[in-house]
């Protein structure tokens, strides 16, 4: 059965996933959107965002400067790059959320 | 890369606290709280947020062991400065020994059967998400994990693969080993939110 720890669990990642889509960014939310599910195996975005995504999603040690510098570039400021940065590590780690979720459900056949 | 905007905070009040709590720290204040300043009404708030509810709200866990949780998902994701962090406040908790033993082998370190169970959920959640089965899940209740312990340490995990690949992207200063020390007693005290 589920328990209020988890409903709250549920609650607070959902609203940070809305953060993500919301509307106090500066980017577009569809590049925002696009960029999280690219940190999460989804599908290619636009350059030099899906290097960037990618990396992060995969392996974040291994992101370099050029990396980060080429977003900032095609974004004009450090405030669209902390977007899609902030947005490929939440992509990345609720991509994760979700897959436990799923397994805590199927094996104790209850919503997570 | 570092973003000089994020570094030197983007509003006066920021400015202004990330000297203040510098000088009450006495020490440069960590990348992770000028992160937590900048650009707060984007995913700041609710990051912060369910962070604090993860590692400071109700649970079976206690605090020392949530900490070690970060501190193992920062491991697996080879972010050095979230090991160094957590590492430091968990040790507030726990034996030194015992959470050096975890990182260099949480399956002989000597922890109880239920946290060894499930830090190897953690493990497969982070590294390969893809695999991470109900067996797995029914192995760590059969070793005594309660479901709600399951559910809140994977929250532990889930937020922690956030905050290390931003740790990682954003190229954080590494503090001294004394540094992690202060920042810890003001973790423990202020927590996340």
């Amino acid at each position: 059965m589920s328990t209020d720890t988890d409903a709250r669990h549920h609650d607070l990642a959902e609203a940070l996933r809305a953060t993500v889509a919301g509307e106090a960014g500066v980017t577009e939310a569809s590049l925002r959107i696009a960029t999280a599910a690219r940190a999460a195996g989804g599908p290619p975005v636009d350059q030099p965002y899906d290097t960037l995504a990618r990396q992060i999603g995969d392996a974040s040690y291994r992101v370099t400067d050029a990396e980060v510098d080429a977003v900032r570039q095609a974004t004009g400021g450090d405030k669209a790059t902390f977007e899609i940065v902030m947005s490929a590590c939440v992509g990345a780690g609720l991509a994760r959320w979700d897959a436990a979720a799923r397994a805590i459900e199927e094996a104790t056949d209850a919503p997570a | 890369m570092r973003l000089r905007e994020v570094e030197r905070g983007d509003s006066v009040r920021s400015r202004a606290l990330i000297r203040i709590i510098s000088v009450a720290l006495g020490a440069r204040l960590p990348d992770a709280a000028r992160v937590a300043f900048y650009h707060k009404h984007f995913v700041g708030s609710a990051l912060g947020a369910w962070t604090q509810r993860a590692m400071r709200g109700s649970s079976e866990w206690s605090v020392a062991e949530r900490e070690l949780m970060a501190t193992m998902v920062a491991q697996w994701n080879s972010c050095p400065f979230c090991v160094g962090a957590h590492r430091a406040i968990a040790v507030r908790g726990m034996d030194k020994a015992v959470a050096d033993a975890c990182l260099t082998d949480y399956r002989s370190a000597p922890i109880s059967d239920h946290l060894r169970a499930t830090l190897a959920v953690l493990e497969t959640m982070t590294l390969r998400p893809e695999e991470l089965r109900p067996d797995q899940v029914r192995a760590a209740m059969a070793a005594g994990v309660t479901r709600r312990q399951l559910v809140d340490a994977t929250a532990v995990a889930a937020l922690f693969n956030i905050i290390t690949r931003y740790a990682n992207a954003l190229d954080f200063a590494i503090p001294t080993d004394a540094e992690f020390e202060k920042a810890a007693g003001m973790m423990l005290k202020r927590g996340y939110a």
